[in-house]
């Protein structure tokens, strides 16, 4: 047993430490002073550790405006996401809708369908709706990336319910709004939180929306106006790497401890349970 | 379960609920679906739809060198990546399997590359592959591993992307095989057990079938994953040196926004679809069982 035990830690030492390489780097980066950041020295310790970075981004607005597209981008997208989801789940497993059997399956194809099939034909949609160049290209954008995933989840999920705990609320004379919201939605939050959390993986691990769908910079995300800054050959991430640690750090750590919930969500009526 | 008397205000009400979805997702989703076969085969540049050229944008590409090198590099980016995905992930499930102190902690440590901005990721690893202030550098000349700097993404550009790839993804195999493995009876784990079965034959005759699902789901998403996957590739390397590391997404975006051939884009893009419809046969057949 206990040999058992050193073997386990011989293989997550170096897989925790890889894995938070890049990320301890960058928060080292968000601690240097100017001069000190990406200077000759040891790239791994700030020599004199300030917060000065912190302090600059409520002060340059570029800064707070990026912050706040970001953050409206996640929240909006997680709200119109699960919400979408919500309903359209709840109509293919409890309403009549005609060949709903074959809309189950188009969700889940579209759930596949990689991002990269269609950019291009999107950014020319987005211009004919002008909703280019402002946040509000990737709100109108991402929840098509996660909606098929969570209609997907939330159909099984009603599925493997017990039938009769809808259909007497529905014999006691219930709407179903009312089956909705006293009935399942005690039971099925942590499937919402599954795909809150998938919306979450979409918005932070974009690139290729946000730089296609946003030339302006004023418009971009903390990460698209990162990406530019940083092909631009900038000297100082320093400040860039603090504002976008401030939005990223606490929403990926929280979602980090979701994963568990998150596995089973995305291999939903593939590993059973 | 449906109630008869119910069922003219029924149909109102499914249209009703499946509007937003159909709205923000169906509709664009098959709309640009359309659009882009129609780029596919038209001269389309931006502000304009173009004129019908038949197949000239796929001729065009099959004769380009830099075309067939992508899509060479695409298939390595995509196998390297995801088998080495696989074998870490299933590194990570194993050692995770079963409850020890810290394991919470670990786990989501596992987790965290996954979902941190990839973006942010990306950069950090462009920092660290650099020549210029680069972290593993500094570590390798501090150790007299080598003697001057080397501009590791410009050496080993393919091998680079894998790796920030790999780092990006493992814990999304991590997680579906560890979850995988909780869907055991344990019941049966602890029959074997008292039948004699050591670790090994346990793992190969309860545990294996049982994640053979997650392990092929796994895989689905880290290919059509990596071909969507434009982010590490345009952050660390652009494609380069000389289109070394270019993979199918970053030639599409080349092409049609850099240069702006909506149509040979659109071509380039269209290419995942035979991938895709290969992968969505493998998932439906998982589904079914």
């Amino acid at each position: 047993m206990r040999l058992w035990n050193a073997a386990r830690w011989l293989v997550l030492g170096p897989l925790v430490t890889v894995s938070l390489l890049p990320i301890f780097w960058m928060v080292v980066q968000a601690f240097k002073a100017e001069p000190d950041a990406l200077s000759i020295g040891n790239p791994w310790w700030p020599d004199h550790p300030t917060a000065a970075n912190f302090s600059v981004l409520f002060r340059e607005s570029q800064f707070t405006g990026w912050m706040l597209n970001t953050v409206g981008v996640t929240v909006a997208t997680v709200l119109i996401s699960v919400a979408a989801s919500l309903l359209a789940g709840f109509a293919l497993a409890y309403l009549r809708v005609p060949y709903s059997r074959h809309l189950v399956l188009v969700f889940f194809a579209t759930y596949l369908l990689p991002q990269g099939v269609l950019f291009i034909p999107l950014l020319r949609l987005l211009s004919r709706l002008h909703l280019l160049n402002s946040p509000w290209a990737l709100v109108a954008t991402y929840p098509s990336l996660v909606i098929p995933f969570g209609t997907w989840v939330l159909w099984s999920f009603f599925r493997r319910l017990p039938p009769d705990l809808v259909e007497s609320a529905y014999a006691d004379g219930a709407g179903a709004f009312g089956v909705l919201r006293h009935v399942l939605l005690p039971v099925i939050w942590p499937a919402l939180g599954t795909i809150a959390v998938f919306a979450v993986a979409i918005v932070f691990n974009d690139y290729l929306y946000t730089t296609t769908f946003i030339q302006e910079t004023s418009g971009q995300t903390l990460w698209g106006a990162l990406g530019a800054l940083v092909t631009a050959d900038i000297n100082n991430p320093g400040e860039s790497f603090a504002a976008a640690l401030l939005v990223a750090a606490p929403v990926a750590l929280l979602c980090a401890f979701f994963a568990d919930s998150f596995a089973r969500g995305i291999g939903t009526g593939i590993i059973e349970h | 379960m449906v109630i008869p008397a119910r069922r003219r205000r029924q149909g109102a009400l499914a249209a009703l609920f499946l509007a937003p979805a159909a709205l923000l997702c169906l509709a664009p989703i098959a709309y640009a679906l359309g659009l882009e076969l129609w780029f596919s085969v038209t001269d389309a540049a931006p502000g304009t739809d173009g004129t019908f050229i038949g197949l000239a944008n796929f001729q065009a590409l099959a004769g380009l060198d830099s075309f067939w090198q992508m899509l060479q590099n695409t298939a390595v980016y995509i196998t390297a990546g995801t088998l080495l995905k696989a074998v870490l992930g299933l590194a990570m499930a194993l050692a995770l399997a079963s409850p020890f102190r810290g394991r919470r902690l670990v786990y989501a440590a596992l987790f965290l590359p996954f979902i941190f901005p990839v973006v942010l990721g990306t950069i950090a690893w462009y920092f660290l592959f650099s020549n210029v202030h680069g972290g593993l550098d500094w570590l390798l000349l501090r150790a007299h591993l080598e003697t001057q700097p080397v501009d590791w993404k410009g050496r080993l550009p393919l091998l680079s992307v894998v790796i920030v790839n790999v780092w990006h993804g493992s814990a999304l195999f991590g997680v579906l095989l560890l979850a995988a493995m909780r869907s055991v009876p344990s019941d049966l784990l602890d029959a074997a057990a008292v039948d004699g079965a050591n670790r090994a034959r346990r793992f190969l005759h309860i545990v294996a079938p049982y994640l053979r699902p997650a392990a092929i789901l796994g895989c689905l998403l880290s290919v059509l994953g990596n071909f969507g996957d434009f982010a590490t590739v345009e952050l660390l390397t652009r494609g380069g040196p000389l289109g070394r590391s270019q993979i199918l997404s970053t030639y599409a975006f080349e092409n049609a926004l850099l240069a702006g051939a909506l149509g040979l884009g659109a071509a380039v893009a269209l290419v995942m679809i035979p991938v895709y419809v290969a992968a969505l046969l493998i998932a439906l057949r998982l589904v079914r069982d």
